[in-house]
Parts: C-alpha cells; sequence; structure tokens
C-alpha cells in the first residue's frame, strides 16, 4: 500500500491529446475513482500509471519512489482488466500463481498465498480449473485475486465490471467494496457508470476530454456539483434558469430561490428534489408519467421548458397525463459556476 | 410423394463437399495404399504381396533416402522455426521502416522453389558469386552445394518456408489478446518470459500448424534436393520419379509414397495431440 501522485501528467496519439497536462494525487488506502465518458483519457492514465502506455511528460510517483521511467514489471501495481485477461491456457491456481512465479517466491509459500486469495474472492473450490470453465464473475474474482495476491503497492482497475449483468454487477460491486475497506489496498478505479463511482468511492474525479472537470466526494458531487457537464454525468438532472425578478432569483415555475443563492444564473436540481402536488390552476402539466415499481417517474411541461420529476414510495399517487400540477422544491438547489460546461 | 428419411437428406446435402473431397483425395490415396500391396496396381497382376515394403525396406539407397527425406523435413523445419517465432514478434512491433522490411519478408512466397534453389547454387556453388567475391580477400567457401549435409538443399528450403511460417505464426501471435501480454508485465513478467509463459503456449496452435505444413511440404521435396542435394542419399521423392518412369515399377512407387504419407500422419497426428490440449485448456484459439 503506498500513496500515488501524477505531476504535470500529458499523453497525446499523433494530433489528439489523450490527456491534458494534469495533477493527480491518491492517498495512502483511499479507493479513488476517474469517472467519465469513453474517450475522455481515464484509461490512458490507468495505463500510464501500469507502465503500458508512457506519458510524454510529467512525474509519477508510487509511495515517493519515482516509476515513470520504469517497466510494468518494476512498479509492484496489480491490474485488472475489463476483458478479464486471464491467461487461458492456466488453470485458475497457476492465473493467481502467476506474478508469485515471476517473483520467485518459494513453492510452499507460493501455495499457500495462493489458497488465501482464493479464499478471499470465495473461490477456493476453482482452484483447478480453467478459466473458459468459470463465468463472467468468477473471471472477474480470479482477476482481483491474481492483481491482490502479489501484494501490490497499488491496485488498478479499468471498468472491471461493465462485462457483467447487471445482477452480478452489484453482487460484485459490493464485494469490491468490502475488500478494499479490508485491504486498505491504495486502489484507483475507472469507470463511465456513475453509480459504481459513487457505491465505491472515496473520492471521484470527473474527467471529460482529457483533463479533470471536478473532483469531491460521491455525496457532495451528486448535491452539490459546481460544473453542469458533472451534475448531467452523474445521474438525471434539470439544469435550470433562474429568472431576476424584483431583485430576486425564482425558479422557472415562480418559487423564489433563497437569497444565499441567488448570484448563479443556473441550478442544478435533481429529479427527486421537486415535490408534485395535483394543482389545475398549477404552473405545470404531466405530458408523460412512466411507472418504473420503486419510482415514478414524469416529464412536467412548464410555460418555456420541461423538467423531469421523480417520485418515490408506494404511497404515491399515479398522476396521469394532462394532469396540472403545483411544483416545489424539498432542498436548496446548488448554483452551477457559470461559464463552466 | 414419399418423404427422404433424415439421414438420406443430410447425406444428399453433404454430397457436394464431402463426395469431392471422397473422390479427388481418399480415393486415389486409397488405391495409392492398395497399390502398394499389389492390388490394382498398375502394371502388375500378381496379387495381394508384400514384395514392395520388402523390395523398399531391403534396399539400402531407398532406406537412406527415406532417412534423407525425413532429414530434408526435420532440418529445414527446425531452423524455420527457430528464425520465424522471434520474426513475428519482431514484425508485431513498431518500428522504423517496417513495412518495407514486412514486404521484403514475403518475397520468397511468390517465387518458385525450383528458382529458389537456382538461386542459391548461382551464389553458392563452386565459382558462384559468393566464391568470386570472397576469392579476392583470400576466403574460401565451404561447400554448400550437393555436399554431404545438404546445407544449400537446407537453405534454399528455409529461404522459402520462413516468410511462409512467419505469416502463419504472426496471425497466431495477433490473435491473442493484447491485455493478456499487459496483465503478465503488470504481473512482474519482463518480455523473455511473457514470451515464453505466456505468448509461445497461446500461439502455439499456430506454431504447431505451421510446423506441419512445413514438415510435409519437406517429405516431398523433389527438386531442391534433386538440384542442391548431395549425389547420395536421393531423397525418396527422386527414387519415386525413377521407379515410375524408368522403371515403371509403380508398386514400389505406391509403397515410397504411402510410407512418405505414413510419417506425415504420424506427424499430424502429434499436431492433433499437441492442439487438442490446447484447446482442452482453452488455449487454442
Amino acid at each position: 500500500m503506498a500513496e500515488l501522485s501524477l505531476t504535470s501528467i500529458r499523453k497525446t496519439f499523433g494530433d489528439a491529446t489523450a490527456v491534458e497536462t494534469l495533477d493527480l494525487s491518491i492517498a495512502n488506502g483511499e479507493f479513488l475513482t476517474l469517472l467519465g465518458p469513453s474517450g475522455c483519457g481515464k484509461t490512458t492514465i490507468l495505463r500510464m500509471i501500469a507502465g503500458i502506455a508512457m506519458p510524454d511528460a510529467g512525474e509519477i510517483r508510487i509511495g515517493g519512489r519515482r516509476v515513470d521511467g520504469l517497466p510494468p514489471e518494476g512498479r509492484n501495481v496489480g491490474l485488472v482488466f475489463q476483458s478479464y485477461a486471464l491467461f487461458p491456457h492456466m488453470t485458475v491456481a497457476a492465473n493467481v500463481g502467476f506474478g508469485l512465479k515471476m517473483r520467485k517466491v518459494p513453492r510452499r509459500e507460493a501455495e499457500d498465498r495462493i489458497a488465501a486469495a482464493l479464499d478471499l474472492v470465495d473461490l477456493g473450490r476453482f482452484a483447478a480449473r480453467y478459466p473458459r470453465e468459470l463465468s463472467g464473475g468468477q473471471q472477474q474474482r480470479v482477476a482481483l485475486a491474481r492483481a491482490l495476491v502479489t501484494e501490490p503497492d497499488l491496485l488498478l482497475l479499468d471498468e472491471p465490471l461493465s462485462n457483467l449483468d447487471a445482477k452480478l454487477r452489484d453482487q460484485l460491486r459490493e464485494d469490491l467494496r468490502r475488500l478494499q475497506e479490508r485491504l486498505r489496498v491504495t486502489t484507483l478505479y475507472v469507470t463511465h457508470d456513475q453509480s459504481e463511482a459513487m457505491a465505491l468511492s472515496d473520492r471521484i474525479l470527473v474527467m471529460r476530454a482529457g483533463r479533470i472537470v471536478e473532483e469531491g466526494a460521491p455525496e457532495a458531487l451528486y448535491r452539490r456539483p459546481r460544473t453542469r457537464f458533472a451534475a448531467e454525468f452523474l445521474g438525471q438532472t434539470n439544469v435550470v434558469r433562474l429568472i431576476r425578478r424584483d431583485g430576486m432569483a425564482m425558479l422557472p415555475w415562480g418559487e423564489a430561490m433563497p437569497d444565499a443563492q441567488s448570484d448563479s444564473a443556473y441550478v442544478s436540481i435533481r429529479p427527486e428534489d421537486i415535490a408534485l402536488r395535483p394543482d389545475p390552476h398549477g404552473p405545470g402539466r404531466i405530458t408523460a408519467c412512466t411507472f418504473l415499481g420503486p419510482t415514478v417517474e414524469y416529464r412536467v411541461e412548464l410555460a418555456e421548458r420541461s423538467l423531469r420529476v421523480r417520485q418515490t414510495g408506494s404511497g404515491t399517487v399515479l398522476l396521469t397525463e394532462g394532469t396540472g400540477v403545483a411544483l416545489s422544491l424539498l432542498v436548496t438547489p446548488h448554483p452551477l459556476a457559470e461559464g463552466m460546461a | 410423394m414419399t418423404r427422404l428419411s433424415v439421414p438420406m437428406t443430410a447425406a444428399i446435402l453433404l454430397l457436394p463437399g464431402a463426395g469431392y473431397l471422397a473422390l479427388l483425395f481418399g480415393l486415389p490415396l486409397v488405391l495409392a495404399v492398395l497399390a502398394s500391396f499389389g492390388v490394382l496396381t498398375r502394371g502388375y497382376d500378381g496379387g495381394p504381396t508384400l514384395a514392395f515394403y520388402a523390395e523398399l525396406f531391403g534396399t539400402r539407397a531407398y532406406v537412406d533416402g527415406l532417412v534423407f527425406s525425413t532429414y530434408l523435413a526435420l532440418v529445414p523445419t527446425a531452423v524455420s522455426l527457430m528464425i520465424s517465432v522471434p520474426l513475428a514478434v519482431l514484425l508485431a512491433q513498431s518500428f522504423p521502416g517496417r513495412r518495407l522490411f514486412t514486404a521484403l519478408n514475403k518475397v520468397p512466397l511468390v517465387v518458385p522453389g525450383i528458382v529458389a534453389a537456382f538461386i542459391v547454387m548461382t551464389l553458392f556453388d563452386r565459382g558462384g558469386t559468393a566464391a568470386r567475391v570472397l576469392a579476392p580477400l583470400g576466403l574460401d567457401l565451404p561447400k554448400l552445394v550437393r555436399d554431404d549435409w545438404a546445407i544449400g538443399a537446407v537453405m534454399a528450403t528455409v529461404w522459402k518456408t520462413v516468410p511462409f511460417m512467419t505469416l502463419i505464426v504472426g496471425g497466431a501471435m495477433a490473435s491473442i489478446n493484447r491485455d493478456v501480454v499487459l496483465a503478465a508485465r503488470t504481473l512482474g513478467a519482463g518480455p523473455v518470459a511473457t514470451f515464453w509463459q505466456i505468448q509461445i503456449p497461446l500461439a502455439l496452435p499456430g506454431i504447431t500448424a505451421a510446423t506441419l505444413l512445413s514438415f510435409i511440404g519437406g517429405m516431398g521435396a523433389f527438386a531442391v534436393p534433386n538440384l542442391l542435394g548431395p549425389v547420395y542419399p536421393l531423397p525418396l521423392s527422386v527414387h519415386m520419379y525413377v521407379n515410375a518412369f524408368e522403371r515403371a515399377n509403380w508398386g514400389l512407387v505406391a509403397a515410397m509414397g504411402t510410407t512418405l504419407s505414413a510419417i506425415s500422419c504420424v506427424v499430424l497426428l502429434a499436431y492433433y495431440r499437441v492442439t487438442r490440449g490446447l484447446r482442452a485448456a482453452g488455449g487454442a484459439r
């Protein structure tokens, strides 16, 4: 376990800039997630840390040791690939033991460590099987055991759950978090899935086009995003322009914003932070209603725009299309920094 | 109208493909094997016999020819393999001039074997280009053409085989998931360990296929060893030619052909054994 720091790292592929000059650091034992859409540079950062891509400029230090000039085998990092990347010609035990074999760990000690690593991911009974004889979830757990058995300074995970079905993904997400909390291994996780990022991370870095757009703890990023991009990438939201009237900032349905928030032109309001009440004379009208089981999603038409509203709870009365509604805020929305995408 | 049974329908549907194979490949092979035992043998009507095999294995020149044919299959294949596998790995890398190098490497593919033999002869025979270039320097080239070890024949065959083998092995290497190779590196394996522990085992189906095809080609080689090989022994293919067209001993020719095919079949079975093991392990692609 060790802290990681990237200083003035930059990477281009020909004319295309994959990663703009950036700094990044992870504290010892921290779980940090790089979150962003495809092509934003998050996997490139991870690969530069692992040593399988070389930065054009900058420094990478793991536990204070500069590693950016070292080959991958000299960095002591564990990397879990999206494709699992298990060795198809080796058994599960041989896969997990590969890193130990390369480090010339004595056979008896290696056997004990392989058994312990497989027990850690609850796959002890599959040691003699080949990867093709395992399910996707089991293969991913083998990949995790293989990355952890060498006791790396840093664990790197490249969208490890994206090839799994939704139910298995949720299960593995919980397992992964529990494991990381238990081992306290410094972890860098790369994903485009905001719910994965929020469920797992101590801290999230939102990326766009090779830059870090915003960073923070999951709850703070979700509830109080500073940028429109982060607000929209971390779940659904309504980015609303405030209307100035008599020195006050008003929401599109006429509700006044608290004074403290009135400097900004835009606010991000999550669909679940708006309450609806049937009112034939209200400013809104339901134009679409989608029942999703635990939640009901509405599209509410106002004079100049429409809003997405979500209601939860089995006591919720379903509002039909065409119903007039009054709207009110459940929490004070957070202003977005103007001019920032 | 009578409906055909399922097996009959399947047989009729398979006929264009399987029938073609049976007629043009299976039937001649069966006829050659039968002819080697004196059945339906051209120019022989003495009934079933082992006399042709007795003649083959009882004649020193033929036994030496069989050993020499096996040598001409094994040695160029082994040498080509040692060049082709590292070359395939090299060509998968990015380096300046790679496209030109790859294109030049493929030139021998389009040069017929007999032409390759003449190139080697022109270059390395006594009084050839290489000897003339080295003579003013006081250097003398060892005997490479029609020498006892058939070095000239091995050189010509290797020159022809390397690009072909590199192509197949390179394809097998390219089909390996790149993440698997990178995973080995992040787990502590250097480039050499990754090559031996990951890339070679995963490319083994391609490597064995290329080896098999090269070996079988070598077993039947005719023109190259005839031009560049030693006066004695002659490869079995040359003895087949002489017995067919100068002595009309078709039964012996069939016995020689069957024996060469049987050795190739043994290698084929070994190939299936290796690749079946890999498929069972999930390594074959």
